[in-house]
This record gives structure tokens, sequence and C-alpha cells, in this order.
């Protein structure tokens, strides 16, 4: 096992890997306490027993039925945090962001130029991507 | 509540399976829970994406550390994959909500994918430590130095590779981020062929590789956040079981024998592909309901 230390990783790996630990840790957290307290019965948004009586339907649907109106954007998530279903889609939230967080981490330590360009173009696409889902 | 509670436990499965495998907890995921769940296929679409991308950020970190996930080619496919896999999403989308019987065309399309994944896999020659030699490696590959190294528990030392093929292997990248993202199912089922076959990774590499290759799909789970078809009560007993599993599966990968890992890989593969053409087929009338509660 002497030699499994002698092992050349990337520096910029290293970091990409130590970032992404730390933030889906944090993303799981946020996500899974308000969902325990969700099913709990603890300020839901929408109720289990309505969640499951309309799963069957598409999400247009689904939303039609129990809200009465469709579902367009992030929106309803923020509007609506003092519920712990839409608070746990925060931690949802989190991990979409989190390869992105973990790619700027490791623009620092790149190897090279070539690198730092491919890993901002890959952040920037990124984001471009969340914007235009708010769309 | 009993439905989150047989979810926990299929995804604590799938979790060990896909780090091994290499196959991202979507494409295991989507096609058996549409068989075995009551759920519209946009949850379950919408869950598979949210469990492929936990899957792989948990099980990436510890794969980069000891050298089999690298960061040289994710660094490359990431910005083409990032991309594609949002188109299909939308695309994805709008098929089911467009056209009448649309979830039905998207099962059997999923199947017959799958089922296209499953034959490549079992008719091509899978290579646990292929030989890439220095007249091989394309210039993208010498310039940006697609190479690697880790020590092999089964062979007693240290494997170095290197990479080929670098710009057909983008172009590849780019449709399976698209196949991704309409049917939110990760992309490990076809990056793993692509790094080991065409790019010649070795098979370890490859399977890890592909699972941080996965990070990247990680913005079309917006797609699904922004429609509502993200659901606490399906997503989150998925996660933690997927997540729990992962640790574990990561673990496993080390150590398993390769080629143990492609018969199980095809024993599923086949399975969730054959149920879900039959499963879209009962939906659209064409043939008799042959599989209960389909």
């Amino acid at each position: 096992m002497a030699e499994e230390r002698k092992i050349q990783v990337d520096e910029m790996g290293l970091v990409f890997g130590k970032t992404m630990i730390i933030f889906t840790v944090l993303g799981v957290i946020m996500m899974v306490i308000p969902a325990i307290l969700y099913f709990l019965g603890i300020r839901p948004y929408i109720p289990l027993a309505e969640v499951s009586k309309y799963w069957t339907g598409s999400a247009a649907e689904f939303w039609r039925q129990v809200k009465g109106f469709e579902v367009h954007g992030y929106g309803w998530i923020f509007k609506n945090l003092g519920y712990m279903d839409t608070l746990s889609m925060l931690g949802v939230l989190l991990l979409m962001i989190t390869p992105l967080i973990s790619m700027l981490a490791a623009v620092f330590k790149a190897p090279s130029l070539t690198y730092r360009i491919l890993l901002l173009v890959g952040a920037a696409e990124f984001i471009i991507s969340l914007l235009f889902k708010t769309k | 509540m009993e439905w989150s509670i047989i979810l926990f436990i299929f995804t604590l499965l799938i979790g060990i399976i896909s780090p091994v495998s290499g196959v991202g907890g979507g494409v295991l995921f989507v096609p058996l829970s549409t068989i075995i769940f009551p759920f519209h296929v946009d949850f379950i679409r919408g869950a598979g994406l949210v469990m492929a991308v936990t899957s792989a950020l948990s099980s990436v970190p510890y794969l980069t550390k000891i050298g089999l996930a690298n960061i040289r080619i994710f660094a490359l496919m990431a910005p083409v994959m990032i991309i594609t896999s949002v188109v299909g999403g939308i695309i994805g989308l709008k098929v089911t909500s467009a056209f009448p019987g649309g979830k039905y065309y998207i099962e059997i399309m999923l199947g017959a994918i799958i089922l296209l994944v499953f034959a490549v896999m079992m008719l091509s020659k899978r290579l646990e430590f292929p030989e890439v030699r220095d007249e091989e490696v394309d210039g993208w590959s010498r310039a940006l130095g697609l190479r690697g190294e880790w020590f092999e528990p089964s062979l007693g030392r240290i494997v170095r590779f290197q990479v080929k093929n670098t710009p057909l292997s983008l172009v590849v990248f780019a449709i399976i981020g698209f196949v991704a993202g309409m049917f939110g199912l990760g992309a490990g089922w076809a990056n793993v062929p692509v790094l080991n076959m065409l790019m010649g990774a070795p098979i370890k590499v490859a399977t890890a590789t592909s699972m941080l290759i996965i990070t990247a799909n990680a913005p079309a789970i917006g797609i699904y956040l922004t429609k509502g078809a993200i659901l606490p009560s399906i997503v989150i007993p998925a996660v933690v079981g997927i997540t729990i599993g992962a640790r574990i599966g990561a673990k496993v990968a080390e150590i398993i024998k390769p080629v143990f890992v492609r018969w199980m890989v095809l024993a599923i593969l086949f399975l969730a592909g054959f149920m879900n053409v039959i499963k879209g087929l009962q939906g659209l009338g064409v043939i008799p309901h042959i599989i209960p509660g389909a």
C-alpha cells in the first residue's frame, strides 16, 4: 500500500473532489432535514395524502389538481420557504450547483491556461443553463 | 409512506451497484421505477436525474483521490455535455406534455435505447487494461496530457494509462448528453463504453471517470425543478438511499473484479430495456397487458 501513496494525482482533481464532498454533504443535509419534518406532517405545502393521490398524472396535471396552477421557474420554491417540502428543495438546488462550485474551485489549481479556460467555459455554460431554465 | 420505504430500499441497492458499474443511478432507477412504482414518468425522470447526480457527487471525491476518476477528461467533456443535456431535457418534457400518449412513446424510446446499449456492450469486447500506444495518442490528448495512474490492487502495482480518439469522443459525448437529459438518465450507460472502447481508458478508469462526467448533467435538474417535477416524497427516499449506497459502492468498486461488473450491468440493462418497451406498448394498446401493475 506504500506504493499507493506515490500515485500522482492532479491537484486540480483533489481540490475539485474536496469542494464537491463539502457541498454535497451540505446539500443532502439541507434537503433531508426539512423532508423528515415534512414526512412527520409539519408544515407541508402539499400534504402527503394529496401527493400520493395525484402523482400518477404528469407534473403539469399534478400541480393543476393540487394547487390549481402549473409551476414555472424557481419562484414556487423561494415564495414558499416556510413550508418543509419546498424548503427541502433548497438542498436540491445546492446539489445542482455543486459541480459548478467545484469547477470554479478547481480553476485555481489548473495545471495550465488551457485547463483554466476549459473549466471556466464549463462553469459559464453551467450558469447560462441555469439562467435559461428560470425563463 | 410505504412507497417511500420501498423506494429507499430499492435505491440503496442501486446506489451500491452504481459506482461499481459506472452506470449512473438514473439508468437503473428510471426504467425499473416506471415498472415498479405508481408515479408518473415526469416525477421518475426528475428523481432519476437528482439521484444520478447525487450518486456521482457522493462517490467522485474518493474516486478522484485514488486516481481512478480523471479530472482532465472531465474538464474537456463537461462543456459539451452540459449544453446538450439541457436541450435533451427540454425536448423530453415537451414530448410528454404536448402529445397524447407521449408518456408511452417516451417509455418505448427509453427501452429501445437501453436495449441498444445492451447490444453494444454485449457485442463489444471491454478492455480491462487496454494498451494505447504512443503513436495512437491523438494531438488533443497529447497536448492536454490526458493520462493518469492508479494503484491496482489485483495487480499489486501502479497502472498508467493514456487515451486516444479525443475529437470523435467529443462528438459522441454531445449525443450522449442529449439522450441523457431527455430521459433523465444520467449518462454512465454510454460514457463507460466510449471511455473504454473508443478512448482506450482502462475499465476502472472509464467507470470512475463516467461518474465524474455525470456531474456535468446537474443543470438538467433545473428543468424538472422549474416544472415542479421533483417531489420530496419521491426524491428524498431515493436520494438518501442512493447516497448511502454509493458510499458503500465506491469502496466495493476498488476491489471488485471487472468481469463481474460487466455481467451484472448487462443483466440489469436487458431487463430494464425489455420491460420498458413492453410497458410502453401496453400503454398504447398495441399488446395486451402482460406485466401486472404496469
